[in-house]
């Protein structure tokens, strides 16, 4: 029997290759994509060559769309200062690496600059449009995949006076609805004042603001209070004269003991010897005598007891 | 111009100046205030501690000439039923009856040799001999209860146990009841006093360490040669070796 079989899950034209978005979502989309092409840091750092631009955004006048040749064509790109960007795309003319040069996808470049003009069946469309990385469209219809191409907003853009003068019917203002898209009103942003430095510094919270904490206490260790008198003194200031106290008591008692150890071991004089054989004597005398026992006498035959 | 130099320090600038000026004062003025009050505070703690003492002294002399009076007599002295006993968890936690497990949380010793304070009356004692195998307590005497709060004693303060390394700690937990040093909350505990509660649930459970010498049998009661249960004024001797 022959081998092979079928390939896994074999690939079908009824995928589906459509995906739908909100038309909100998508004029926001172009929306930031025609604000960020006027932000020079941004266009740079898509990678357009800028430097040599006298101002963005940039506007030239609308002789340029009565241009038909792309000999002059490219000459009003060397005098705007927009030539390195096109140069950048011509250079970077290359094949593809990868599987993609055998799927109709062979030669890549960088993208350069994107010229939009203002009146329809402008002549410049055909100037411009063979030079190598530039690319040109009608403001009435911009196209997000040219605006912000990869998903990376800050396309270098050439405006025509006609163009950006259109732009505020097409879009209209934060107030004013667009005359084109019917009901459009520009996004709002989330901050107004996104300043961040200058509202920190601003009178009105400036006013309510508690003083910088400079010094954060942190946890020191522990020590023992019953070791370390510092400690303890901190917490009950009287453990100090309490430990005089007892300190002096200790001394005194030691001193009295070792007074009377070395009486005693002081051998005894004649007389003290003496006295205190006597009064031992007496005491024996108190011990024996019965004063209050009455009866005594009746005893003394049987007890056998002298007095 | 003149204008045009005061336009060189920005208005923001000198608003900031006078508001940092305005603050230095106020701290200089608070930390004025403060040691005022803490030179008095430590005037009447000084004292406070001296009273305490006195008292100590007198309580234990009179106990020692009350035993002798009743001796001369030929009687005996029974010293007055405890009001405080300290309580040492002697068991670890697992294999517990889910009741027993409950009356130990509600005493707050749950971990093995964690100990606390605790009133006598017929409620606790009920609780206690519920939980008599797992436990050990006793009547703490005044070397005890200065130890344990000196060298372990911490305190709940908003529900975090901070060191007792300073009298301001207990005042700020206990000054509206009136105990503001270390030696007012020793006196509290020792003579069951009238916020007892409160100064005992200020202090978080004791953690012990296991006593040095060892237990001499945890699964007996005391009175069988163990461990656990009331072994009454022995309770000291195990709080020397386990502190």
């Amino acid at each position: 029997m022959c081998r092979g079989g079928r390939m896994f899950a074999p690939t079908k034209t009824w995928r589906r290759w459509h995906r739908k978005v909100n038309v909100n979502q998508k004029r926001y989309a172009v929306v930031s994509a025609i604000a960020a092409s006027s932000i020079p840091s941004l266009v740079m750092a898509r990678g357009h060559r800028v430097e040599s631009v006298p101002e963005m955004p940039l506007v030239i006048s609308d002789s340029a769309e009565s241009i038909e040749k792309t000999s002059t064509a490219i000459k009003v790109l060397k005098e705007i200062g927009a030539y390195p960007d096109a140069e950048k795309a011509k250079d970077s003319q290359a094949i593809r690496p990868g599987k993609g040069k055998m799927r109709n996808r062979r030669y890549i470049s960088r993208k350069g600059p994107l010229i939009v003009y203002g009146t329809e069946g402008a002549k410049l469309v055909k100037a411009f449009r063979n030079i190598p990385g530039v690319e040109v469209a009608n403001v009435e219809r911009l196209n997000l995949l040219k605006l912000a191409p990869g998903g990376h907003l800050g396309r270098f853009v050439i405006w025509t006076k006609s163009a950006i003068e259109k732009l505020d019917s097409i879009y209209g203002s934060f107030e004013k609805c667009s005359e084109k898209k019917k009901g459009y009103v520009l996004p709002r942003s989330k901050m107004v004042n996104a300043d961040l430095a200058r509202i920190i510094n601003s009178d009105e919270v400036q006013s309510v603001v508690k003083p910088i904490k400079k010094e954060i206490k942190r946890a020191s260790l522990k020590k023992n209070p019953l070791k370390n008198l510092n400690v303890m003194l901190k917490l009950n200031p009287y453990a100090k004269t309490a430990r005089r106290m007892a300190l002096l008591a200790e001394a005194e008692r030691v001193k009295s003991k070792k007074e009377k150890l070395d009486k005693k071991r002081k051998p005894v004089s004649k007389e003290e010897l003496a006295a205190a054989k006597a009064a031992g004597k007496a005491w024996y005398k108190t011990m024996i005598s019965d004063s209050d026992y009455t009866e005594f006498d009746n005893f003394t035959k049987w007890l056998g007891v002298s007095q | 111009m003149g204008e045009e130099v005061m336009a060189a320090v920005p208005e923001s600038v000198l608003k900031k100046q006078k508001r940092e000026e305005e603050w230095e004062l106020a701290k200089k003025q608070e930390l004025a205030a403060t040691k005022k009050k803490n030179a008095e505070n430590r005037k009447l703690i000084f004292n406070r501690a001296k009273q305490y003492a006195k008292e100590y002294e007198e309580q234990g002399k009179q106990l020692v000439q009350l035993k002798r009076e009743a001796r001369l007599k030929g009687g005996f002295y029974v010293d007055p039923e405890a009001k405080l006993l300290f309580i040492i968890r002697i068991r670890g936690i697992n294999a517990m009856h889910p009741k027993t497990r409950s009356i130990l949380q509600l005493l707050r010793l749950r971990q093995i040799f964690n100990g606390v304070f605790l009133k006598v009356n017929k409620a606790t004692v009920n609780m206690l001999h519920r939980v008599e195998p797992y436990v050990t307590f006793g009547y703490p005497n005044l070397k005890s209860v200065r130890e344990l709060i000196y060298k372990r004693g911490f305190g709940k303060l908003n529900q975090q146990r901070i060191p007792l390394t300073d009298n301001s700690v207990i005042e700020q937990g206990l000054g509206k009841h009136g105990i503001i040093c270390v030696e007012d909350l020793i006196h509290e505990i020792i003579t069951v006093g009238p916020h007892f509660k409160e100064a005992n649930n200020f202090l978080w459970p004791f953690q012990l360490k296991a006593p040095l010498g060892g237990l001499k049998k945890k699964r007996n009661h005391y009175v069988e040669g163990g461990d656990a249960g009331n072994r009454e004024n022995y309770i000291n001797e195990l709080i020397r070796r386990m502190n």
